[in-house]
C-alpha cells in the first residue's frame, strides 16, 4: 500500500543534545498509526520536525510524493497535513465557526479587492465556507455552538472543534497529539470511536500520539515505540504489549514514573 | 445561511443611516444653524466644537481606524504609526501645489490663480496614490521586521516614526535637491473641487467636512468589510495564536504585511485630508505624541472593534484639540486660578494608558471578544518539553 | 528558519546568500568611509572618536537598564530613557539648587558625589516603584499590555519633567573643570576622563553583583527560566525588583553625568537618548549585559563620527543615522552582536 506520510531517517540534534535519532516512520493510506513512548522520548520533537515546525539535521519527509522537509508550516498545512494541538490551541476569541474556517484559507482566492467590492465570486466563496464550516461543526457534534466563542466550550467540544478545524485543511494525513487528554474513559471511548469514523467518512490518515495506553491499543493498526530519540519497537499492538525492550522502556528502570 | 447574510446586510444598512444622519446634522448645524444662530450660541458652538475641530476629528478617526487594522486585528503593535501621516501629507503637497515647480503638469488638478507651475492632480486620485505609496513603505518597513517578535516591531516602527519626520525636517536640501521646503512646510494646498461647482480652499469648512466624512465612511466600510472576510479572519487568527494560524495554512508574513499595508493606507489618507484641512503640510507637526494619541484613541475605544475606536477618536481628538484648553479657560476664569491645563496632555495620556492597561483592557466599549483576549491572565506557559 | 541548529546537507538559502552579501557591502562601505576621514586627518579623527566613546559610555549605562529588564521580564521598558532624563533633572536640583555649587573645586566635587548617591538611588527607587504599581500587575498579561503601560509610563514621567524643568531647555553650571589634555594632535577633555572615572568603577561593581552575590544569581536563574526559579526557592518578585532598582540606579548616574558635561536639561531628553541607548542593547544583544556596554559605545563611536567628521553626515541626521543602524540590525541580525537565537516551541 502508498504512504501517505514518510518520514526517513529523520535526525535532530539541538547543540549536542540528539533529541531524535535516525528514526524511520510512514503511516500508510487509510490508516490509524500511533507513536507511543515515555515522557522525553522525542514524539513532540518528531511531530514538529513533520509539521514545519523544526528542520531535521538530516532526513526527508513525504507527504505523498511532495518532499515537505523544513518548509513553512502554512505550506505543509497547505499540502494536506493537518494537525491538533497537545495543549489545545483554537483561536478563543473567534467563534467556532470562525476557527474552522480559518482552516479554509488556503483553499479559497479572495483577496482585499474581491472582499472589499464584495465580488459575486467573494460572496459565493464565503457563502460555502460558512456553509462547509456549519457541516464540520454538525459533522464532529460542536454544531450548536458555532457562533459561541471557541473559549467557552467544554473541553471536550474545544477537543472536537480542533479535529473539525483541522478537517477543514482537507488533508490526507491528520495527526492527533494526545487527544484524548484530560479525558475520563467514557470520554476517551468515544473518542476512540469518533476517530475511527473520521477515518472513514473523511477518508485521511491518522498519525496519533498517545498516552494513554487502553486507546492506542483499541485504535492502532500499527505503534511505533520511541524512547530516548531512538526508534525501538514497531509493529502491531500485539507484537508491541509483548515486546521486551517497549516493556522495559515503560515499566523498566523508571517503572514507577512511566506506569501512569 | 441566507440568515446569516441577511443579518449583516442590515446590520449594515443601520450603520449607513446613522452614520449619514450624524454627518448630515453636523453639516446642517455648521452651515445653516450657527452661522444664524445669536452671538452666544455661536460663541459656544465655535468655542467648544469649532467645525475645524470636527475636521480634525473625522482625521483622528480614519488615522485611528487604520492603526485598528494593525494593532486591534492582527494585534501587532506599531508606535511609529505619524510617519505614514507625515508621509500621506507630503505626497499632497508634492502632488497638490506649486512646490515642485520644474514640473508643469495637471491632471484634473485645481491650480489656484497664479500658482499654475508645479505638479496639480486632482484629490481623488491623490488619495489613492499617497494611500498606495504609504501602504509600499509598510510593505518596504514591514517586510524585514516582521518576521521577528512583535515588541521588535513596535521598536522599529518607532525608529520609523522617527527618521521620517526628521527626513522631512532636513529635506529643504538633500544633495541640493528641495524634498520638502524643510520647516517652512508646503502650502498652499490645491482647493479640492467640490462636485465642479466650487473651490474648497481653507475657509469652506463645511463643504469640506461633507468630503471627509465620505472618505471617512468609506473607511469604516472597508474595516468592517474586511474583518467578516477571509483576511479579517486570518489577521484575528494570527492575534490570537501566530503558531496555530501558520500551522492551519494562514502565511503569517503575508498576512501580517497585508494588516500593516492596509493601516498604512489609511495612513495615507488621513495625511492627504489633513493637508487639505490645514492647506499645507508642515514637518514639525508630526511628533511621536501623535503616534501615541492615535494609540491611545484604538486602546481606549477597545481594540478591534470599529464602534468603539470611532468613539475613542472623536473624545480623544476634542480632548487633544480644544477640549483640555476650553475646560482650562473655563475653570482659570471661574475659580480665578492661572494653571496651564493643555500642559497636562502627557500626564492625561499617560495615565490613560496606564490606566486602561491595568483596570480596563478591554477599552469602554470592547468588542466581546476583545474584552477576552485582553484579560486571558494566566494564560499558562506554554508547555515546553 | 535561523534557529535550527545543522543542515542536513551544505546547500546555500539564497536568502541567506543574500543578507550575507548585502551586510559584507554595507560593512564595506563603512571601513571605507572610516578610513577616508582617518587619512583625511588622523588627530581630529581620533579626538572625534573619544568624543563619541564619552557618549557611548552614557549609553552604555542606560542600555544596562533596557537589557536587564529585558532579560529578566522581555519587556522594552519604554520609560527607561525617561528616568534618566528625570536623574538629570535631580542632579541638578540636588548641585545647583540644594547645595549652591555651580563651579570647580572641593566643594563642588563633594556636590556631586552627594548628587551621585541622591540621583542613583532616586531613580532606582522610582524604577523599582513603577514595577510595583504598573507592570507587576500585567506580568501574565499579553504582552501588547505592558508595552503600551511602558508607553504610558514614559509620558506620564515626561509630564514630572515638564512641570519640574518647563517646558524649555535649562542650563547649568558644571562643578566638573572645562580643560583638556593634549597628546600629540589628540585632544581629551577632563569630562572625558570623569566619565570614564565613574562609568568604569560602576560597571565592576555591577559585574560583581551579578556574578558574585546571591541577588546575582537570582536574577539570572530568573532571566533563565522564571517558574524554574520559583521552584528553586528564589523570590521572583524581590529579584524583579532588585533588577529594576540595579538598571534605574544606572540611568541615574548616567543622568547625573550627562547634566554636569552637556550642562542641560529637558524634558523631552530622555525619549531621544532611551532610543539610542536601546538601540546599543539590541546591537549588543538583548539580555546580555557585556553586549549593552559594547553597543553602548559603538553606538557613540558611530554617532560621534557621523556629528564630528568631515566627510560625515552631519548633526542633523544624528538620529537618523541611530535609526537606521537599528533597522538593519534587525535585517541582518536581531539577535546583535553577542546574542543568540532563540526558536518558540508548541
Amino acid at each position: 500500500m502508498a504512504n501517505a506520510l514518510q518520514a526517513d531517517a529523520i535526525t535532530v540534534q539541538f547543540g549536542g543534545l540528539v533529541a531524535v535519532n535516525d528514526v524511520s516512520f510512514s503511516v500508510p493510506e487509510g490508516g490509524i498509526v500511533s507513536l507511543i513512548g515515555p515522557n522525553g522520548a522525542g514524539k513532540t520533537t518528531f511531530f514538529n520536525v513533520l509539521t514545519g515546525l523544526y528542520k531535521p539535521t538530516s532526513g526527508v519527509v513525504r507527504l505523498g510524493d511532495e518532499i515537505i522537509t523544513a518548509r513553512p508550516p502554512h505550506i505543509i498545512a497547505k499540502h494536506g497535513l493537518a494537525r491538533t494541538f497537545q495543549n489545545i490551541r483554537l483561536f478563543g476569541l473567534m467563534t467556532a465557526e470562525e476557527n474552522v474556517m480559518v482552516a479554509m484559507h488556503s483553499h479559497m482566492r479572495s483577496g482585499i479587492l474581491r472582499t472589499l467590492l464584495k465580488t459575486p465570486h467573494q460572496r459565493r466563496e464565503e457563502a460555502q465556507a460558512h456553509a462547509r464550516a456549519r457541516e464540520l461543526l454538525d459533522y464532529v457534534g460542536v454544531g450548536r455552538y458555532a457562533s459561541e466563542y471557541a473559549r467557552n466550550l467544554p473541553y471536550g467540544d474545544q477537543r472536537r472543534l480542533e479535529v473539525a478545524r483541522a478537517l477543514a485543511l482537507q488533508p490526507k494525513v491528520l495527526l492527533l497529539d494526545e487527544p484524548t487528554a484530560g479525558m475520563n474513559p467514557q470520554e476517551s471511548a468515544a473518542f476512540v470511536e469518533f476517530v475511527r469514523r473520521v477515518r472513514e467518512e473523511m477518508h485521511v490518515s491518522i498519525l496519533l500520539i498517545e498516552h494513554d495506553m487502553s486507546v492506542v491499543m483499541r485504535v492502532s493498526e500499527r505503534i511505533t515505540v520511541l524512547d530516548q530519540g531512538q526508534k525501538i519497537a514497531e509493529g502491531t499492538p500485539d507484537e508491541i504489549k509483548s515486546d521486551a525492550r517497549v516493556i522495559e522502556a515503560y515499566l523498566g528502570k523508571s517503572g514507577v514514573e512511566g506506569g501512569r | 445561511m441566507a440568515r446569516h447574510t441577511s443579518i449583516e446586510s442590515t446590520s449594515n444598512r443601520r450603520w449607513a443611516i446613522g452614520f449619514t444622519a450624524a454627518a448630515a446634522f453636523l453639516f446642517v448645524l455648521y452651515h445653516w444653524i450657527v452661522p444664524n444662530s445669536p452671538q452666544p450660541v455661536h460663541d459656544f458652538v465655535q468655542g467648544w466644537f469649532s467645525n475645524a475641530n470636527t475636521n480634525e476629528m473625522i482625521v483622528y478617526i480614519i488615522m485611528a481606524l487604520g492603526l485598528n487594522v494593525v494593532v486591534g486585528y492582527a494585534g501587532l503593535l506599531d508606535l511609529g504609526f505619524v510617519a505614514f501621516w507625515a508621509i500621506g501629507g507630503y505626497v499632497a503637497g508634492w502632488l497638490m501645489s506649486s512646490f515642485l515647480g520644474n514640473f508643469q503638469i495637471n491632471i484634473f488638478g485645481n491650480p489656484a490663480p497664479g500658482l499654475e507651475m508645479g505638479i496639480h492632480i486632482t484629490f481623488w486620485w491623490v488619495l489613492l496614490l499617497a494611500g498606495g505609496f504609504c501602504a509600499l513603505w509598510g510593505i518596504i518597513i514591514g517586510a524585514p521586521t516582521l518576521r521577528l517578535k512583535s515588541d521588535y516591531l513596535a521598536l522599529v516602527t518607532l525608529g520609523f516614526g522617527e527618521i521620517i519626520p526628521q527626513v522631512f525636517v532636513n529635506g529643504q536640501d538633500i544633495n541640493g535637491f528641495n524634498l520638502s521646503n524643510g520647516t517652512q512646510g508646503i502650502t498652499p494646498i490645491d482647493p479640492i473641487k467640490f462636485f465642479g461647482f466650487r473651490d474648497l480652499g481653507p475657509f469652506d469648512l463645511d463643504y469640506k467636512f461633507v468630503i471627509y466624512s465620505v472618505i471617512c465612511a468609506g473607511m469604516v466600510m472597508v474595516s468592517l468589510r474586511l474583518r467578516s472576510g477571509r483576511l479579517g479572519r486570518a489577521w484575528l487568527a494570527i492575534r490570537e495564536d501566530e503558531l496555530a494560524a501558520s500551522m492551519m495554512g494562514v502565511p503569517l508574513m503575508r498576512t501580517k504585511l497585508s494588516a500593516y499595508a492596509v493601516g498604512a493606507f489609511a495612513g495615507g489618507l488621513g495625511g492627504v485630508v489633513f493637508a487639505t484641512h490645514i492647506n499645507g503640510v508642515f514637518a514639525e507637526r508630526f511628533n511621536f505624541s501623535i503616534s501615541i494619541i492615535i494609540l491611545a484613541m484604538v486602546v481606549l475605544g477597545g481594540m478591534g472593534n470599529v464602534w468603539g475606536v470611532m468613539v475613542g477618536a472623536i473624545v480623544l481628538s476634542w480632548i487633544n484639540g480644544i477640549g483640555l484648553q476650553q475646560l482650562g479657560n473655563t475653570i482659570n476664569t471661574t475659580f480665578n486660578t492661572d494653571i496651564n491645563f493643555p500642559s497636562f496632555n502627557f500626564l492625561i495620556f499617560g495615565s490613560l494608558l496606564i490606566l486602561m492597561m491595568i483596570f480596563r483592557r478591554e477599552g469602554f466599549i470592547p468588542e466581546a471578544r476583545t474584552r477576552l483576549v485582553m484579560h486571558e491572565h494566566d494564560r499558562d506557559n506554554e508547555e515546553v518539553q | 528558519m535561523t534557529g535550527a541548529p545543522g543542515r542536513s546537507a551544505p546547500t546555500i538559502d539564497p536568502k541567506d546568500l543574500t543578507l550575507k552579501i548585502s551586510g559584507a557591502i554595507i560593512g564595506l562601505v563603512i571601513v571605507l568611509w572610516l578610513g577616508k576621514n582617518f587619512l583625511y586627518d588622523p588627530g581630529q579623527f581620533l579626538t572625534v572618536a573619544i568624543q563619541g566613546l564619552k557618549n557611548g559610555a552614557l549609553y552604555a549605562l542606560i542600555a544596562l537598564g533596557y537589557t536587564m529588564v529585558y532579560g529578566i521580564i522581555q519587556l522594552i521598558n519604554f520609560a527607561h530613557g525617561d528616568l534618566f532624563m528625570l536623574g538629570t533633572m535631580m542632579s541638578a536640583f540636588v548641585i545647583t539648587t540644594v547645595l549652591g555649587q555651580s563651579s570647580p573645586g572641593p566643594a563642588g566635587y563633594a556636590a556631586f558625589v552627594v548628587a551621585l548617591v541622591v540621583s542613583m538611588a532616586f531613580c532606582g527607587g522610582l524604577n523599582v516603584g513603577i514595577e510595583r504599581f504598573a507592570y507587576r500587575r500585567l506580568r501574565r498579561a499579553p504582552k501588547l499590555a505592558p508595552l503600551i503601560t511602558a508607553v504610558g509610563v514614559s509620558f506620564v514621567l515626561q509630564f514630572i519633567g515638564l512641570r519640574w524643568n518647563g517646558s524649555g531647555q535649562k542650563q547649568w553650571q558644571s562643578v566638573i573643570p572645562d580643560g583638556q589634555i593634549n597628546i600629540g594632535s589628540v585632544e581629551i577633555d577632563v569630562q572625558t576622563i570623569i566619565i570614564f572615572a565613574v562609568t568604569i568603577p560602576l560597571l565592576l561593581l555591577l559585574t560583581w553583583l551579578v556574578t558574585r552575590t546571591k541577588q546575582g544569581r537570582a536574577m539570572r536563574a530568573t532571566a533563565q527560566d522564571q517558574d524554574a526559579a520559583r521552584l528553586m526557592g528564589i523570590n521572583v518578585d524581590r529579584t524583579i525588583s532588585f533588577t529594576f532598582a540595579l538598571g534605574g540606579a544606572l540611568a541615574g548616574a548616567a543622568g547625573l553625568m550627562y547634566q554636569q558635561v552637556v550642562g542641560t536639561t529637558a524634558y523631552n531628553l530622555g525619549f531621544q537618548l532611551g532610543l539610542i541607548a536601546f538601540t546599543s542593547a539590541v546591537l549588543g544583544g538583548i539580555g546580555n549585559l557585556t553586549g549593552a556596554v559594547l553597543g553602548g559605545l559603538l553606538i557613540g563611536l558611530i554617532q560621534g563620527l557621523n556629528d564630528g567628521l568631515v566627510y560625515g553626515l552631519g548633526q542633523q541626521w544624528s538620529q537618523s543615522v541611530v535609526f537606521t543602524i537599528l533597522i538593519l540590525l534587525m535585517v541582518f541580525k536581531p539577535a546583535g552582536l553577542l546574542g543568540k537565537n532563540v526558536t518558540e516551541k508548541v
